[in-house]
């Protein structure tokens, strides 16, 4: 007798669903069993979390506000890496285009916030960031075609370029650093958000739906068509697939590779000016994570975009959530959130696993000595 | 296949830990008490106890983990928790903190968001980059107190900011450090500072300690590395050491975060002088005292106000000020217990200057300078207060410089310290 691995052929979409279920339950389990070993009722916890504390709370419009302002570029930045990962290109360049993306709506807004009319500067932030970001993904796109290097490495190299770039904008007290504001003597990030910023569409008597709510939503659904029903979707699944394949069936890999890339640099770029041009203020913490947080999502989302709009409205349900929890109890910070979702991520792949194989007892000698 | 999962579960494990800056499981926080931080003088505060209503609630921002046990947002933490407690006011209760919020506007407001939606009926933001978000939700939510640290916005109402003298502990720190290049025969003192002129706050501490070292050595010249950055423990112990080998410094002052300074001292036989808690314990064998906060002051002297102050509104003109700038004389900011190290007469000559600052006949940034001897007599003697490019700030005789120039823009070291 022995244990032994065997593929599933299929696993029904209900069951995968079910894995998935139960992963995310172990780990709010598993979480409940430290919050309890911590002296803090997970039930209260989880309670105010997943309500985001809005019960009883005199201004819960501007918790989902708040909550839908983490939701846009987290979602953004996710279907953006999932396009590159579906060709196995492996984009961990999210933060450092998000940046990139981020310095460049500043720089439209500054300069030409309330010289041409709002909407005009608006679109300008937009392109200016995609194309700013989607130049900085591309870069390593043409490295590995040209030279076949590691596009891991390099897009996380990138990352801290951009930082520091970033980092430089941010501290640096000069005259011509106009990302900063001339008023004050200390190096202080200049707000522009009186000069031009994204509308929202007033609900209600005081909860404003950003507008960047809506077109993140349908930018969404046209990637999804994008992917599903257009050939350029159906050659990032074959090269994603087999190189050589799409290279035999007369795909000209590297150009779809380039495409691809710079499309995916263009989102997050896109996601940078969403949330920078709703801020109306730069910051070193501008991406607040999304390019790391935004690999999770896409990976536990399987590249599906229906279900990373799912996902990321869990995810950043979960991090809002906590750090709202974690300011009642004093024995947990705003780590648990990061936990929390370290645990989720394995114990997803976990079932993954269980997805894509299962275990069965196998006899010795085999079923061939009848 | 298999051999791709792997590489990509590989990947996310390094990823999700690089993303997190290493996730730490809130597991056995040691529930907070206030060992290592000084406490002012217990007063028979109890008077007033019934002032604490069990419904009004402090609000609190920390730009790291409540559950730090060293630095700059535990010195913080310990005030207000030390505060409350001395207010008999229930912590657990009537506190509430989103901590790890970086000085990203949007974060703070939405960390302010979460603090009014619980209830909090004052907030603190104990960061200098919450500045702008503090005095946006200021004019949004007029009934709810808003108290910056650091900082230099406030009105008339619902918003202050709050600081501290710290150049006057730095004073005394520089008096005991200068007893002690005396001591050992070397004039040579090191400061690693987070910042230098970019900064009033790092460019009066410096200054504040120069001076106190001068004070009893004319002869001491102070070298002073810049850091760039509040915290980065790695420069913090690279650079002491770069002014122990490279500028032969005996005592090593600082202005960061972390106690590597301190150790770096020790690990090379010289001395030193700690920040924002006292760091004997970290190098028994170096460290002489550190200019530390008594935050606790000031949170209790706020809450208390904000308390009986009624409506929010009425909150800046009960504290007298939109700008509260404790010193030595509100035992807001003081120096840590004198360790062995100390020269001789360290003690007489700190407790001469402690009493003529407290007094308010003195201080630091004038045209007066205080002359100790070596067995901790105190003259003064008109002097102008020059800075090391060589212009005149103070005239000889002249008065202190303005409160808004210590906090604002002091942008000079004095003669007599070099950046190197």
């Amino acid at each position: 007798m022995g244990l032994h691995i065997v593929k599933r052929d299929n696993c029904p979409l209900w069951k995968k669903c079910c894995f998935y279920f139960v992963s995310v339950f172990a780990a709010l389990l598993i979480g409940a069993i430290i919050l309890l070993a911590i002296g803090v009722d997970p039930i209260a916890y989880y309670t105010r979390m997943f309500t985001m504390g809005t019960i009883g709370n005199r201004i819960a419009y501007k918790t989902f506000m708040n909550y839908l302002a983490d939701f846009v570029p987290l979602f953004l930045t996710s279907v953006a890496l999932s396009l590159a990962f579906k060709m196995r290109f492996w984009n961990i360049g999210g933060e450092g285009q998000f940046i990139i993306g981020s310095i460049a709506t500043a720089l439209v807004a500054i300069k030409l916030g309330g010289v041409l009319p709002s909407w005009l500067v608006l679109i300008l932030m937009c392109l200016a960031a995609m194309i700013a970001a989607g130049v900085y993904g591309v870069i390593v796109a043409a490295l590995k075609v040209r030279f076949g290097t590691n596009e891991t490495l390099l897009t996380l190299m990138l990352n801290y370029v951009a930082l520091y770039i970033l980092i430089f904008l941010m501290e640096t007290k000069q005259d011509w650093n106009f990302f900063l504001d001339p008023e004050v003597p200390r190096p202080v990030p200049v707000s522009f958000r009186d000069l031009v910023s994204f509308p929202g569409i007033p609900l209600g008597e005081k909860f404003e739906l950003n507008i960047c709510v809506v077109l993140a939503v349908l930018i969404g659904l046209i990637i999804y068509v994008y992917l599903r029903y257009t050939k350029q979707g159906y050659e990032i699944n074959v090269v994603g697939d087999s190189a050589g394949t799409a290279h035999y069936a007369g795909m000209k890999v590297s150009r779809i590779v380039l495409r691809t890339v710079f499309l995916s640099a263009c989102l997050i770029g896109l996601a940078a000016a969403f949330k920078v041009g709703t801020t109306g203020i730069l910051s070193t913490a501008i991406t607040d994570d999304v390019g790391w947080t935004g690999i999770i999502v896409a990976w536990l989302s399987q590249l599906n975009t229906a279900a990373i709009l799912f996902v990321s409205a869990l995810i950043s349900l979960l991090h809002f959530g906590s750090t709202i929890a974690a300011a009642t109890f004093s024995q947990v910070d705003s780590s648990f959130a990061n936990m929390l979702q370290g645990l989720i991520l394995f114990l997803v792949l976990a079932a993954d696993f269980f997805i894509r194989f299962r275990v069965v007892r196998t006899r010795k000698g085999g079923s061939n000595n009848g | 296949m298999k051999k791709i999962l792997a590489l990509i579960m590989a990947m996310i494990m390094v990823l999700s830990l690089a993303a997190c800056g290493g996730e730490k499981a809130p597991v056995e926080e040691a529930p907070v008490e206030e060992a290592p931080v000084e406490e002012a003088p217990v007063e028979e505060a109890p008077a007033e106890e019934e002032a604490a209503p069990a419904d009004f609630k402090v609000g609190a921002i920390y730009i790291n983990s409540k559950n730090d046990t060293a630095g700059y947002t535990f010195a913080h933490h310990n005030g207000i928790v030390t505060a409350m407690e001395e207010l008999g006011m229930d912590v657990e209760s009537q506190l509430v903190i989103v901590d790890e919020v970086p000085e990203d506007k949007e974060q703070v407001l939405a960390a302010i968001d979460t603090l009014v939606g619980e209830g909090a009926n004052i907030i603190f933001g104990i960061s200098f980059g919450y500045i702008d978000a503090m005095e946006e939700a200021a004019a949004e939510y007029t009934d709810v107190i808003f108290s910056h640290a650091t900082g230099y916005k406030s009105n008339e109402t619902n918003f202050n900011n709050y600081f501290g003298r710290a150049y006057q502990a730095r004073y005394l720190a520089g008096v005991a450090a200068g007893l002690k290049s005396l001591e050992v025969g070397n004039n040579n003192v090191g400061y690693v500072a987070a910042h230098t002129t970019d900064y009033a706050e790092t460019a009066s501490g410096i200054n504040g300690f120069a001076l106190g070292v001068q004070a009893v050595n004319p002869d001491a010249k102070v070298y002073v590395k810049n850091l760039g950055t509040w915290a980065d423990e790695v420069n913090e112990k690279a650079y002491a050491e770069e002014l122990i080998n490279s500028f032969g410094c005996g005592v090593v002052s600082q202005h960061c975060d972390s106690a590597q300074p301190q150790i770096a001292a020790q690990n090379a036989g010289v001395f030193g002088c700690g920040y924002n808690s006292d760091m004997t314990p970290d190098a028994p064998q170096a460290h002489l005292t550190a200019a530390i906060w008594n935050w606790n002051v000031y949170y209790g002297t706020a809450i208390q106000a904000a308390m009986s102050c009624g409506e929010a509104s009425n909150f800046v003109a009960t504290m007298g000020s939109p700008a509260y700038y404790g010193g030595l004389a509100e035992n807001f900011v003081d120096v840590s217990p004198l360790s062995e190290n100390c020269a001789a007469n360290t003690d007489v000559a700190i407790e001469a200057v402690r009493e003529i600052i407290v007094s308010g006949e003195w201080d630091v940034f004038s045209g007066v300078k205080l002359q100790i001897a070596a067995d901790g007599t105190v003259t003064t003697v008109e002097a102008a207060l020059v800075d090391n490019a060589g212009n005149e700030i103070v005239a000889a005789g002249g008065a202190s410089v303005e409160d808004g120039v210590i906090t604002g823009t002091m942008n000079y070291l004095v003669a007599g310290v070099e950046e190197v």
